[in-house]
């Protein structure tokens, strides 16, 4: 995970929770426990969080402190979770979010 | 209801330090804020602070945060984290959202310290994943130790732009260029040119086309625009970046104070929609106040002295000081607060060009445009001299409220006066003793140290590192020149980090002695 800060010149090391995993959608990824699941997703080269609604378009971190949306994903079955400042706990169930479930739009428009 | 002498929505400088005020007074305070944790945007703030001793000028950010929340818990001030304050009443009722639960809470005084929100500018793809804020930016790097992306363009030129760049750098990512609509650069010369000796391109006048990428930005046009912001044909530059992050202004966060029915104005000069307040952050409530970036963007430095101000008045309102005291202690922080707001960038001053400094020295050109003194312009500031031996080299050529350079020479070679604007100056009749206290201190990492006699043909320069890996003694390299082109071979001679630098490093560089006035940065081989 190179984009994590190892070593930082003023702030040193970051502190960081236990190690943990989690999965993106079926993918299992290792993040830090209490950190956001937004970072996790970030350090492991995860952009896309969402697309919306109407016009399938990706949304991805944005504001970073929770105000704008973007990064809403579909966590533990519940949709519109703020990733950004909700805390990633060992196994969570993290996918992306299309409209506001986690099934893809053809999937939705199936209506299976 | 839970009733409260004080209650103050925002712990960022502005509410934490009213707090403390107010509750060094014997009022019962309580501050709410949305964060997991206190302290609003100082956390995320890693560089040295302008000022003055009194505005806890060359320490960091993130460590004043620290120092006010442990005064904070000493004077016995209570801070409600993950509640967001979603309504405010004339009659001083607030409705906050704790978690899931709603709680009604009455204060018989109010100050509204909610800080600033960013602004954001749209172009075709700026909703693209890979397209984020400043603010998220630092938060990504600075609180969660991950990097905002690999190769960034900042759009914004301002303090925040030419800040936040540099955190980028610190953290590891590579910046592309920064670019502004605006024709000259907005925020201090000092923070632009330490970004300008790394290399980073400004692009001034310039604005983005477009971001491209399907599913997340893979990379970003720019073209010049005219002076009504029409793009330029065949001026357009492609960049091939990850990420494009957006420093384009903050508004305050004024809506509370609106939905209590506090008069308002739109004040360009306060950056948007503000109440209408005195000096000490009266709003037309009786018992409403406001402090810090709502009632008009500056710093955490003023934040801090307003919030001070709004909790002693807030005291005063409460009948726990009386005028008297109450005129003593705001005498005093009236003083301080305006020795912030003096120089080019005094909020009277935004928008209008400055020719020449105080001391009627020509501004330089090139620091607007392109982020560096041009080495034809050096030569006419104070802080530059050619004197024997090891000395201080300062490039600080606007006139900013700061002053810790004068005050850590145990020598007395730094010279700006009473006037926390000067320029800095030499002082040639006392000798440098190369101690290296005032290169650590500059908040601008402006200083230099320059022995033009260090060696037959040879000069050394040292200068401030925050990056890491630190060269090594020994180690061969490129010297950079204040425009961040290779001006010369270099060695490192010496790599300083003392406790007292504050994580400033010092490095020391060899190089012939022809480039000493030219050479500011290393890059290693
Ligand atoms: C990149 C950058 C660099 C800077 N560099 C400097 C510098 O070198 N020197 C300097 O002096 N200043 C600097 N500043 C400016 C400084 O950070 C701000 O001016 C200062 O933080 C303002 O303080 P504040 O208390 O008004 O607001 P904030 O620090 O923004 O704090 C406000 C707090 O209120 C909370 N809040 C808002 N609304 C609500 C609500 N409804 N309910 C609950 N909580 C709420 C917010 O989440 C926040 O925590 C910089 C700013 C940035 C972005
Ligand atoms: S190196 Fe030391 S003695 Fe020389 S100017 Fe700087 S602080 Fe003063
Ligand atoms: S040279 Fe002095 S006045 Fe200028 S930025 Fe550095 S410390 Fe401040
Ligand atoms: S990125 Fe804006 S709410 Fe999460």
């Amino acid at each position: 995970m190179e984009t994590r800060i190892e070593n930082h010149p003023i702030l040193g090391d970051t502190k960081k929770g236990k190690p943990v995993t989690f999965t993106y959608n079926d993918m299992e990824v290792q993040g830090y426990e209490g950190e956001p699941i937004a970072a996790a997703l970030k350090a492991a080269g995860i952009m896309v969080h969402r697309y919306t609604k109407k016009e399938h378009k990706p949304r991805g971190i944005f504001c970073a402190i929770g105000r704008c949306t973007d990064c809403v994903m579909v966590v533990d079955g519940k949709p519109n979770i703020r990733t950004c400042v909700t805390p990633l706990k060992q196994g969570m169930k993290v996918q992306t979010q299309y409209g506001v479930s986690a099934d893809t739009f053809d999937k939705q428009q199936r209506g299976v | 209801m839970k009733r409260y002498d004080l209650i103050i929505v925002g712990a960022g400088p502005s509410g934490l330090s009213a707090a403390i005020e107010a509750a060094k007074r014997g009022m019962n305070v309580i501050v709410f804020d949305e964060n997991e944790r206190p302290g609003g945007q100082l956390f995320k703030q890693i560089h040295k602070f302008f000022g003055s001793k009194e505005h806890k000028a060359k320490v960091r950010g993130f460590v004043i945060g620290k120092q006010l929340l442990d005064e904070a818990a000493e004077t016995g001030v209570k801070v409600i984290l993950n509640a967001t304050v979603i309504g405010l009443y004339q009659d001083k009722e607030i409705v906050v959202k704790i978690g899931e639960a709603v709680e009604h809470y009455k204060g018989n005084s109010i100050i509204i310290a909610t800080g600033a929100a960013e602004n954001m500018v749209t172009f075709p793809g700026w909703t693209l994943p890979g397209v984020i804020g400043a603010g998220a930016a630092q938060t990504m790097m600075n609180i969660h130790g991950v990097k905002p992306g690999s190769k960034i363009l900042m759009l914004g030129s301002g303090n925040v732009g030419l800040v936040v760049g540099f955190q980028l750098l610190q953290c590891g990512c590579e910046i592309a260029a920064l670019v502004d609509a605006a024709p000259r650069i907005g925020g201090y010369g000092v923070h632009a040119a330490k970004l300008a000796r790394t290399g980073v391109p400004f692009y001034l006048s310039h604005t983005i086309v477009e971001a491209e990428g399907d599913a997340c930005v893979t990379g970003v046009t720019i073209a010049e625009i005219d002076s009504s912001f029409n793009f330029i044909p065949g001026t357009e530059k492609h960049f091939d970046v990850d990420t494009i992050c957006m420093a384009v202004g903050l508004s305050p966060m004024s809506q509370l104070l609106k939905m209590a029915g506090c008069k308002m104005e739109d004040n360009p000069k306060r950056g948007g929609q503000v109440p209408i307040c005195d000096e000490y952050g009266r709003t037309s409530i009786p018992g409403i106040f406001v402090a810090g970036d709502v009632s008009g963007i500056e710093e955490a430095s003023s934040a801090m002295i307003e919030g001070r101000m709004a909790g002693i008045a807030a005291a005063e309102y409460l009948g726990y000081i009386d005028e008297n005291e109450l005129n003593k202690e705001l005498a005093s922080l009236d003083k301080a607060l305006s020795g912030l707001r003096q120089g080019m960038f005094a909020p009277e001053n935004r928008g209008r060009l400055i020719e020449k400094t105080d001391e009627g020295i020509a501004v330089s050109d090139s620091l607007l445009k392109k982020g560096y003194v041009a080495d034809d312009e050096i030569e006419r500031f104070p802080g530059f001299t050619h004197t024997k031996g090891i000395h201080p080299v300062m490039e600080c050529t606007q006139n900013i409220p700061c002053n810790p350079c004068q005050d850590a020479c145990p020598k007395g070679c730094i010279k700006i006066g009473k006037d926390i604007t000067a320029l800095p100056a030499v002082d040639d009749s006392v000798s440098c003793i190369g101690c290296g206290m005032c290169v650590a201190s500059c908040s601008g990492q402006a200083i230099f140290l320059v022995d033009e006699t260090y060696e037959e043909g040879y000069a050394s320069i040292t200068m401030p590192y925050e990056f890491f890996p630190l060269p090594e003694i020994g180690i061969k390299g490129k010297a950079l020149g204040r425009d961040g082109q290779i001006v010369c071979e270099a060695e490192v001679i010496n790599v300083k980090s003392l406790p007292a630098f504050d994580k400033t490093n010092l490095l020391t560089i060899k190089v012939p002695v022809e480039y000493a006035s030219k050479a500011r940065f290393f890059k290693a081989e």
